[in-house]
């Protein structure tokens, strides 16, 4: 094993803090104007020009016995069991940690424009008030039409974590790392995986965006957007319970000349299938949450309906819509959670 | 002399990381008989006979069984000799939530088509070997009982049905009474040599305790660092031989 390859991400962590700490200082002694700030291809320069010093930097502190922040995180085991304790403002990682943090609050505060100000502002905290008192006198002659579109919501939900349940069981065994053991079996598992992770890391809101261009805005682009985003998630999850199976069984079951689908489904499925419920129920109980989200940029149900009455400001509606979708929420979380309890 | 039904030539398994577990050994195994395998935790006892059934593959080296060599075939013939060369191990490697009579089944499982396992179609003839071989190893009242919920000498045995109900020719068994007690551990023992003298299957089994080795093998093969040190009688084995194989200064723990 290569007990240096610690040193790459080490040198990246304070190459980049140190990159991003150049340009905190180089923006606030220079203070460019709009354009300046708009040229991406200059300004990446900057940011790669402080990536190289970083690099050095840390490279050279390290040599020289001082600790950085990166060497303090990713230094193997081994290195860490013979350390000296000190105080961590006797220390250089822990400077670097105070100073990054500091800036970054400060850095946050005039980029998210916070404003103190703003909060305690009497016309502002008025109009909150309006919204409030909406808010606690919901308008109850449109609960009939909530309770119906919270209807659909669950059913998009369930639509979606139904049709992804087939496919993901039969994906999770391919991405599953114990299973796809030979060489033309890896490359599936890499690929799988990279494409998993690539779709999760795609927001919900944003494939039902894209699904509503594709079928039209409405429920089934909903349903679509949480299918795929929950086929990537299930397969992940299956698939580390799959590669958390006991070799036992598999061994046994392979022995008596079993084929490679009976040794999946006798000695992998029965010691799967608990997780497996498990983890749909509480992917149903997201998706509900999610569905809600969805329906907030077209995809139907009450996310669609809450959105109708918010852009009318009709404020006491919204708080029956709001009250409806915090019962089901609540109602589907304590169910969940009992139900994923008595399947351990 | 009749041909052996295993003859083992210089066969050698070398694992990815490097490790020799194998450095060529060589025996042959006669129809009938129960041989013993013995030596320390590393010796290579576990991998010589996952070799057999190709649980591993063999590096290099010959497996005949049968005058016929097994060491390299693949794909559905690897499936036909794990079918005639069955196996037992050290934690049982039962299905848990299964029941007994599922998992003496799963003996069939070579011989039953996929689709039809699954959907559980197991030939009533199937059935009736399986509850045959439950009343062999004396646990025929547990057939509808979940496999977690006996006893550990009892899961051995219904672990000795499964291979039963493959009618194999030879029963490897992997440490077949290293998790068990030492009173269950001759009740299996018992139904071993049961299997080897009533129904002529020939075993092949690694043990650890030397009394054990006395009392059931009809001949005895020490394996250290991979290499065979010891072959012969199990009657032959002394102190010195003991010390030679096992280490010195070790002392044979005796089971009665």
């Amino acid at each position: 094993m290569n007990q240096n390859g610690y040193v790459w991400k080490r040198t990246i962590f304070d190459s980049l803090m140190f990159a991003y700490l150049l340009c905190v200082v180089l923006v606030v002694i220079f203070d460019p104007d709009q354009k300046e700030l708009l040229d991406l291809e200059q300004n990446f320069q900057v940011f790669l020009f402080g990536t190289v010093i970083g690099a050095g930097l840390s490279f050279l502190l390290n040599k020289k016995g001082w600790k950085t922040l990166g060497e303090m995180i990713f230094e193997p085991p081994f290195k860490k069991a013979h350390a000296e304790e000190e105080t961590f403002w006797k220390t250089l990682s822990g400077w670097q940690l105070v100073i990054f943090v500091g800036v970054t609050f400060v850095v946050g505060l005039v980029v998210t424009r916070f404003s103190i100000y703003e909060l305690l502002d009497e016309d502002g905290f008025a109009g909150a008030m309006r919204l409030f008192k909406g808010l606690v006198n919901p308008n109850l002659a449109i609960l009939p039409k909530a309770v119906l579109n919270i209807v659909e919501t669950i059913f998009m939900a369930f639509m979606a974590t139904i049709l992804a349940i087939p496919i993901a069981f039969v994906l999770s065994f391919f991405a599953a790392k114990n299973i796809m053991t030979s060489r033309t079996g890896f490359a599936i598992y890499i690929s799988l995986r990279t494409l998993m992770n690539v779709s999760r890391s795609i927001e919900a809101v944003i494939w039902a965006i894209i699904f509503s261009v594709w079928v039209g805005i409405g429920t089934f682009a909903g349903v679509l957007a949480l299918m795929i985003h929950s086929i990537a998630s299930l397969t992940k999850q299956y698939s580390e319970i799959v590669e958390t199976v006991s070799e036992g069984p598999i061994e046994g079951i392979q022995s008596t000349g079993a084929t490679k689908l009976q040794t999946i489904w006798f000695a992998i499925v029965p010691q799967v299938i608990l997780p497996y419920i498990s983890f749909t129920v509480y992917r149903w109980d997201i998706n509900i949450r999610m569905a809600t989200i969805i329906g907030l940029v077209g995809g139907g149900g009450i996310g669609t309906m809450l959105i109708q009455y918010l852009g009318q400001a009709m404020w006491p509606e919204v708080g029956t819509i709001i009250m409806v979708i915090a019962f089901v929420v609540w109602f589907m979380d304590t169910a969940s959670a009992y139900l994923r309890e008595a399947l351990k | 002399m009749t041909e052996p039904i295993l003859q083992i030539r210089n066969l050698v398994k070398t694992y990815p990381n490097g490790t020799q577990a194998l450095k060529g050994v060589s025996f042959d195994v006669q129809k009938g008989e129960f041989l013993v395998i013995i030596g320390l935790s590393g010796s290579g006892k576990s991998t010589l006979l996952r070799c057999i059934n190709r649980l591993h593959d063999p590096t290099s080296g010959e497996v005949l069984f049968n005058g016929r060599d097994i060491s390299q075939v693949q794909g559905e013939e690897v499936r036909t000799i794990r079918r005639k060369i069955a196996m037992i191990f050290q934690h049982f490697n039962l299905i848990p939530r299964h029941t007994v009579m599922s998992n003496v089944l799963m003996g069939r499982l070579g011989f039953t088509g996929t689709v039809k396992s699954i959907f559980g179609f197991f030939s009533d003839q199937d059935k009736n070997s399986a509850m045959k071989y439950l009343e062999l190893v004396g646990i025929k009242e547990k057939a509808k009982m979940r496999a977690d919920n006996l006893s550990g000498g009892q899961q051995q045995r219904v672990a000795i049905a499964r291979a039963l109900t493959q009618n194999p020719e030879i029963l490897l068994a992997d440490e077949p009474v290293a998790s068990l007690d030492p009173a269950t551990c001759h009740t299996v023992m018992d139904y071993l040599r049961e299997v080897n003298k009533e129904l002529g299957i020939t075993i092949i089994a690694n043990l650890h305790f030397l009394s054990l080795v006395r009392e059931y093998a009809t001949r005895v093969i020490a394996l250290k660092g991979g290499e065979i040190v010891y072959q012969g009688s199990p009657k032959d084995i002394d102190e010195a031989w003991f010390e030679r194989i096992y280490g010195v200064g070790t002392k044979d723990i005796r089971i009665n």
